[in-house]
């Protein structure tokens, strides 16, 4: 063992345990799912002995893969079907919230910027009960199930896309609106002539955000789901996993993931062509 | 400029929507806990503040102030949460250390990895921990055959019926850590990366070892990162339910969360569960004040 | 530079500004605090002062970006305190130029003919007539971060002159530039406000730039204008001491003023008398004399006649065509004079004692103001004797 004690006790350059730390730590966190994508396409039916590489649990099995199982391939669309509702109704309604509190001088803009930053620090449990309080005994009509998903998913994504856009909004400044108001634009064409091209990547950006918050949303979707429809991805692998499912699980989670992190890598790249570097880097890494 | 008001209007719809869907939904819970039940077990909630009972507040709460197994399931959770936390200040911290002062090169590839676990479905995760743990699967084997498993017997953290996920609350509380670590590391990350290289260097420059200089000056600059960190991943910890129910599935590890669940969702009785997560809430909610308080006094001290 | 089509002279008598008592305030600062300016039409205006003196406000109310508290600013006759600056006839050229970052230059030129009703032809036209004026004929497909500073703040001045405004105003255009390149641009734009015969209010806190460029240039302290007039005016005839102080340099001496000898007004420095016939000669009690180094005669020592005082020089620094000989007066004033390099006046070495000569006709009397002398122009060597009594 010396050998290595003294490559760790390295006196002359920086210590030597962090680096080692953090390679420990970063197997931990990914090597688990590296796994389980790797079992998705086993050839077997068990998810700890491998019985050679196959697809047989994404499209091959005629009963079981993803592409045959109705549950499984139900789960699949209703998470999209959630995603793109959120994506298309959080992200418009987030930034015109956005450019509002932006230009809100006065009486009522700190309450509504408290307003909307509740959603980011309450608890997801607390959420999903109030929530499902609320359509079970306010808006029984509309009732629990997709439309109750969604409006839960938009009501937390809101403040990522409100955050997101404000930021770039104080970072470009007053000044762009200023000159195509002195060259005469009028405030909706300044807002939209210049405002909303320059205000582009942070909007992709948030949009990209609340497309992943809604497919790896549990709690809230969980606890306004109606019926055996209404299932997502999140919900079927918590309701399967400690049962004995096939690698079918498996290869749902592995689309569910690709499609998130291909989303992601699309938006970033498009970002790339836009912005400058810097603002990708914090695309990436904002979450909180 | 004048043309004030039209900005304001643009705010209308957001404001309307959380107005609706996020105070209103509060509202509910408050209304539902501070309401009645019928002969069903089914929620009667009273609107009007001024009706309000506060009778299955009370006793959930003398439950909890008097021994009864409410107060089990709190105090387990906090011990949960505590130990996870420490457990992730212990691995995160060095982690966060590395990636903000001593990657070098290597700075982009490691905070990529670090952010990845954000974008993967927690229930992924945790699918992958019951794939490797599960008997005979590649984990539980690593774990036997490097003797961890019999060090935990030994020191009373495993217990050896049905193996590490069955009502294991060591399993329990490293998922936990496993699960939010990554919102510790970030703002850690983003805390040690705000302090200024040449705070060190002069310290090193007036005598102290690398060691010392890291004690006195770095760690003592990002208590604050490490208050936020851990206050950032308490609050989720507190509230969480689906951990416990993927690893453990037993009663013996329930945390407040899973009494929530029960009672709110899974419908035994809507208004013991609004309480609890009103009781949850008001906990949290101090929890949050100080966060705020502390990045606010954090965000003064470096303005001077 | 080629001269500009005659589409661009504006023929009737357009773009004449006046503020009167205008007034903006910040919770309890006023930050312009009751001032009237007269901006002739046709006329290079410049309003200059300190940061924070409240120019900046100033023209940001004229451009419409700021309301005023109260007062009125008359474009042509007709109040526009109150009109969106999208609907006002005047144009900015902002600081950092402002210019659009996802349009190239000629979308940028372009812009705001969209509100002008003209074909798309004309648009064209009067893009590719505006960029010739300032010379970038050929940038139109360029993007503002594909050029250097001075190319965006030529595209800025297309842009604004494109729509034909009364009034163009600048915001401390030539702030962000460096020393040589201003230069050139101070020339350029007074050229170009000379052929297109608009108004031009221009806002700097160089008052070297003010005194170059301007027809007529307002002083601005705290919110007030100090005075207001011709260059040549102002520098020779300053009203205040703060006036005196922030254009070019003087040398301030405390002094009293006891009375009147004939035209003059008689100034007593330390147990000295010195005549004074210029400025406030009515004033009395404790005053400032003021003198430009360059009317200031440095004579040998034992020198007599009136306004002659003894003194010290105390430091030489050569600046090239000119040489600027500090003297420490016998009372402890310091006093600067301005030596021309032209070899006809003699050199007085460091440390010689020689006779300063403030001619009665140079020398100006300024009341004391407790506050209002300003602490930025670090080239007056403004210090005070001990006044007498």
């Amino acid at each position: 063992m010396s050998p290595v004690i003294a490559w760790l006790r390295n006196p002359w350059g920086k210590a030597r345990f962090l680096p080692l730390i953090t390679l420990i730590y970063i197997i931990w966190s990914v090597v688990p799912v590296i796994i389980a994508i790797l079992f998705a396409f086993n050839d077997g039916r068990s998810r700890t002995a491998w019985e050679g590489f196959s697809l047989r649990w994404f499209w091959t099995d005629q009963t079981l893969s993803v592409f045959h199982d109705d549950a499984l391939q139900s789960a699949l669309k209703h998470t999209l079907v959630l995603a793109l509702i959120s994506v298309l109704i959080a992200t418009p309604l987030g930034v015109t919230l956005a450019l509002g509190l932006q230009r809100w001088r006065g009486r009522g803009s700190g309450t509504v910027n408290v307003l909307m930053l509740l959603p980011l620090v309450t608890p997801e449990i607390v959420m999903g009960v109030a929530l499902l309080l609320l359509f079970l005994q306010i808006f029984n009509q509309i009732g629990l199930g997709t439309t109750a998903q969604a409006i839960g998913q938009i009501t937390f994504s809101l403040s990522y896309v409100v955050v997101m856009v404000r930021g770039r909004l104080v970072s470009i400044g007053p000044e762009y609106e200023e000159a195509a108001a002195d060259l005469g634009a009028p405030p909706t064409q300044v807002l939209w002539r210049v405002l909303l091209p320059l205000l582009s990547p942070a909007i992709l950006a948030s949009a990209a955000v609340v497309f992943a918050l809604s497919i790896d949303d549990f709690v809230v979707t969980q606890y306004l789901s109606g019926d055996a429809s209404t299932t997502t991805v999140s919900m079927l692998l918590y309701a399967s996993a400690r049962g004995a499912p096939t690698p079918a699980l498996n290869a749902l989670a592995t689309i569910s993931l690709a499609i998130t992190l291909g989303t992601l890598a699309l938006v970033f790249i498009v970002y790339r062509r836009f912005a400058g570097g810097e603002d990708a880097a914090a695309v990436a890494g904002l979450e909180v | 400029m004048e043309t004030r008001w039209i900005w304001r209007v643009l705010a209308v719809p957001g404001v309307a929507w959380l107005s609706l869907f996020f105070l209103v939904a509060m509202y509910a819970v408050l209304s539902v806990a501070l309401g009645n039940q019928n002969t069903l077990n089914q929620p009667l909630p009273y609107w009007n503040p001024l009706d309000w009972n506060v009778g299955y507040l009370f006793d959930t709460v003398s439950n909890i102030v008097h021994n009864g197994p409410f107060l089990k399931v709190f105090l387990r959770t906090v011990a949960y949460v505590v130990v996870a936390m420490v457990l992730s200040i212990a691995i995160g911290y060095p982690v966060a250390y590395y990636a903000a002062r001593h990657a070098g090169r290597w700075r982009g590839i490691v905070l990529l990895l670090l952010v990845l676990p954000f974008w993967i479905n927690y229930l992924m995760r945790m699918l992958a921990w019951i794939n490797l743990l599960s008997p005979g699967g590649w984990g539980t084997r690593f774990l036997h055959d490097f003797g961890i498993e019999a060090l935990f017997e030994k020191l009373g953290l495993l217990n050896q019926d049905g193996g590490w996920l069955n009502g294991q609350a060591s399993s329990v509380v490293i998922a936990l850590v496993y699960g939010y670590i990554p919102y510790l590391i970030l703002p850690l990350y983003a805390a040690l990366d705000r302090i200024d290289q040449r705070h060190i260097e002069a310290a090193r420059d007036l005598g102290a070892s690398p060691f010392a200089a890291f004690r006195r000056v770095t760690l003592p600059l990002s208590v604050p990162g490490i208050l936020a960190g851990t206050v950032l991943i308490a609050l989720p910890m507190f509230g969480d339910y689906y951990t416990n129910d993927l690893i453990s599935a037993s009663p013996r590890t329930s945390m407040i969360g899973n009494q929530i669940d029960e009672y709110a969702r899974q419908g035994s009785q809507k208004t013991i569960g609004a309480v609890l997560t009103i009781l949850l809430a008001a906990v949290l909610l101090i929890l949050m004040f100080y966060y705020l308080r502390t990045t606010r006094k954090a965000d003064l001290e470096r303005a001077r | 530079m080629p001269p500009p089509s005659l589409a661009w002279r504006s023929d009737k008598l357009q773009g004449e500004i006046r503020l009167e008592t205008l007034v903006k305030s910040f919770g309890d600062v006023n930050a312009v605090d009751g001032i009237d300016v007269h901006m002739p039409p046709g006329e290079f205006f410049t309003m200059v002062g300190p940061s924070g003196c409240g120019k900046t406000t100033t023209l940001r109310m004229i451009a419409g970006f700021e309301r005023p508290t109260s007062g009125r600013i008359l474009l042509d006759g007709e109040d526009v305190a109150q009109t969106p600056p999208h609907r006002r006839n005047v144009n900015t050229v902002f600081q950092s130029y402002a210019l659009f970052p996802h349009l190239n230059v000629a979308d940028n030129v372009a812009f705001g003919l969209k509100y002008k009703k003209v074909t798309k032809a004309e648009r064209g036209k009067m893009v590719a007539e505006a960029l010739s004026l300032v010379q970038l004929t050929g940038f139109e497909k360029r993007k503002p971060g594909q050029m250097s500073g001075g190319q965006q703040q030529r595209v800025a001045l297309a842009r604004a002159l494109v729509l034909r405004p009364r009034v163009l105003l600048l915001d401390e255009p030539l702030g962000a530039l460096d020393a040589r390149l201003r230069k050139d641009l101070q020339v350029e734009l007074k050229t170009l406000q000379e052929s297109l015969g608009i108004t031009f209010v221009f806002v700097t806190h160089d008052q070297e730039e003010a005194l170059t460029m301007s027809d007529r240039l307002a002083v601005m302290n705290g919110g007030r204008v100090e005075q207001s007039g011709p260059p040549q005016e102002m520098y020779e005839e300053p009203a205040t001491l703060f006036v005196a102080d922030f254009l070019g340099v003087s040398n301030l001496v405390g002094a009293e003023a006891t009375g009147r000898d004939g035209a003059a007004c008689v100034l007593t420095v330390g147990d000295r008398k010195l005549l004074a016939s210029q400025g406030d000669l009515g004033c009395r009690g404790a005053v400032k004399a003021m003198i430009r180094p360059e009317r200031v005669r440095i004579e040998p020592q034992g020198s007599e006649g009136e306004n002659r005082l003894p003194g010290l020089v105390e430091h030489l620094v050569f600046l090239g065509s000119f040489l600027e000989v500090r003297v420490r007066l016998l009372g402890g004033a310091l006093v600067t004079a301005l030596q021309a390099n032209d070899g006809s006046e003699t050199a007085y070495p460091q440390g010689s004692s020689v006779t300063v000569h403030l001619p009665a006709e140079s020398l100006r009397v300024l009341p004391e103001v407790p506050t209002a002398v300003a602490e930025d122009d670090a080239a007056s060597p403004a210090e005070d004797a001990a006044p007498a009594s």
